[in-house]
């Protein structure tokens, strides 16, 4: 099989493929896909091992550990699918390799401060909204919630309103 | 109805933790397959010349809706239910904002938290940032959220589980495949759209951003969808559907409900089909006294669905009244009756030990509230008598009613 970097599925097939693994998580599990909700678990269990009884009286945190360890939940077992899978399909297509992704105009420093600055404001976001854009957008859109559309619409409102102060990190 | 498989979630959890690996496995593999573990190409979305993102979203979209809506019309599943289990109620105001500023963190990191996983899978170095940098947003919010400076925004714009169908006051055993096929309608107008787009921005050629157009494997795509949503609008039509089948009682424990009347009773509306002598001598505070046989003039087709319906029998309801059953929002049956309830509710709870955990307090403080809810010195008040019926169907939305 030939490997190119810069072939990517046709997108509308991989959508199908994509609804398809939807469906059979509605079908199999009775429940969606979500990404966000493993990195809180993540951030509890660091916060456990430094203050333990901070966490256990903050509802929010202390919610994650009510079935024992904050990381043994269906959420954090789907993310480490999430992994394989993303290391699988980088391998075999000829695109896993340590570098760090930018536009050309932009440094690799001040790249990897934005990248923690705005992956800090989605996890917030992600919160608020109770799920982001596969928990919400994808599950809560393809299951016709009035939330997970008025979100959907907000993320794209959100993302052009930006696109131009940011063009120099990417054009 | 056979799907989902409930005991992947509870006796046979280990095998669902299995299956949870397999099902992200799909899921990441088809992202970074998409060209979603790749920060340019995501954030090209943003300046119109590859429109990739939304392509792959709004036909993953549409394949899941229309699957679920055909298999809700082959009586595998019931679309509703899947619904309710899988996505959130609706939290309208912090869900407008929070997208919002998940559309911005997306165009600044280049991800969104989900293919921030998959960029970090494949040694993106800022994938791995961005997944740090979520990890600090999770904690940081969720340490605010429930703090009276963030609490009443977080919790505003409560509409419980709301979905499209419902907004458009459609018809609830049709309603998910007239929008399924409204949505797979507006879709492959819109891919036509994007294509157009595409080729008139695409000229300042982009490397990086490389669109494919749509080509045959699109118009496949397209009439897959065409022939999905007309089987689901057939099946449905079709007079058995899930909904003939009647529903499953769905319990709920005593504590449960005692956390819901103290907590939220606003959400919850809790009907006595006891007798109505017995009901008027003791019953669940701010419950309604509607004998068994009166249920049919509450007219529960037609009431809202922004509050859960509980019942409660003498003892365990063995399955929902039939009058019940068209109830479109969420229907408990009190796990052990009334019987049961009293002897939860009447017995005193033991005061916790100065070192007990703050969810032991809280128990305490529930049970204790409901105690002497149930025992005070002040007698419950006569029930009131049941109201005439109204004449017909009374229309959704509008106000209070309901």
């Amino acid at each position: 099989m030939e490997r190119n970097p810069n072939r990517f599925w046709n997108p509308y097939l991989a959508g199908v493929a994509l609804g398809l693994v939807l469906l059979t998580a509605f079908l199999v599990m009775g429940k969606g896909l979500g990404a966000s909700n493993a990195s809180l678990r993540v951030g509890v269990t660091a916060l456990e091992a430094v203050a333990p009884s901070h966490v256990a009286h903050t509802p929010p945190l202390a919610k994650t550990t009510s079935d024992g360890h904050p990381l043994d939940n269906w959420l954090v077992f789907e993310v480490v699918g999430v992994l394989l899978g993303g290391f699988v399909a980088a391998y075999t297509s000829g695109r896993l390799k340590k570098e760090i992704l930018k536009g050309p105009h932009i440094g690799s420093g001040a790249r990897i401060a934005l990248a923690v600055g705005g992956g800090a404001i989605m996890g917030a976001a992600a919160r608020m909204s109770r799920g982001c854009t596969s928990g919400q957008a994808l599950t809560g859109g393809a299951l016709q919630s009035v939330g997970a559309w008025a979100f959907m619409l907000s993320v794209f409102a959100g993302g052009y309103a930006l696109a131009y102060a940011m063009r120099r990190e990417w054009r | 109805m056979i799907f989902p498989f409930e005991t992947l979630v509870a006796e046979h959890r280990e095998v669902g933790l299995v299956v949870e690996t397999l099902i992200g496995f799909g899921f990441g593999f088809t992202l970074e397959r998409a060209g979603f573990g790749r920060a340019q190409k995501l954030a090209a979305q943003f300046y119109g010349s590859d429109m990739t993102v939304f392509k792959v979203m709004f036909s993953a979209i549409v394949t899941a809706m229309l699957g679920l809506v055909v298999a809700s019309g082959l009586g595998l599943a019931d679309f509703k239910a899947v619904a309710d289990s899988a996505s959130s109620s609706t939290y309208l105001w912090p869900m407008i904002v929070g997208g919002f500023a998940l559309g911005v963190g997306f165009i600044v990191s280049g991800y969104c938290p989900g293919t921030s996983w998959v960029a970090m899978a494949s040694g993106k170095l800022d994938g791995l940032a961005t997944v740090a940098g979520v990890v600090v947003g999770q904690v940081v919010y969720a340490e605010l959220e429930w703090r009276p400076i963030l609490k009443g925004f977080h919790e505003s714009g409560d509409l419980g589980n709301l979905y499209l169908w419902e907004l458009l006051h459609l018809p609830p055993r049709m309603g998910p495949a007239i929008v399924a096929i409204a949505v797979a309608v507006m879709a492959v107008g819109c891919f036509v759209g994007a294509e157009k787009l595409e080729r008139m921005l695409s000229s300042r050629a982009d490397p990086a951003a490389q669109a494919s157009a749509a080509g045959r494997p699109g118009r496949v795509v397209f009439a897959g969808f065409a022939t999905a949503a007309i089987l689901g609008a057939v099946l449905l039509a079709l007079p058995t559907g899930t909904q003939a089948h009647g529903r499953e009682a769905i319990s709920i424990s005593q504590m449960d409900l005692a956390r819901r009347i103290l907590d939220a009773p606003w959400k919850v509306r809790v009907v006595d089909l006891r007798d109505l002598k017995d009901c008027a001598v003791r019953r669940i505070p701010g419950s309604e006294c509607v004998p068994a046989d009166k249920l049919a003039t509450l007219q529960l087709a037609y009431a809202g669905t922004n509050r859960d319906l509980v019942l409660v029998g003498a003892s365990d309801l063995p399955s929902i009244p039939p009058q019940a059953v068209a109830f479109p929002g969420r229907v408990y049956t009190l796990a052990g009756g009334f019987r049961g309830w009293e002897a939860f509710a009447l017995a005193p709870p033991a005061p916790p030990s100065p070192g007990a955990s703050p969810a032991d307090l809280e128990e305490y403080r529930v049970r204790a509230g409901l105690n002497s809810a149930m025992t005070g010195m002040k007698a419950a008040p006569p029930p009131p008598p049941p109201t005439a019926a109204p004449s017909g169907p009374r229309k959704g939305g509008g106000g209070c009613g309901g």
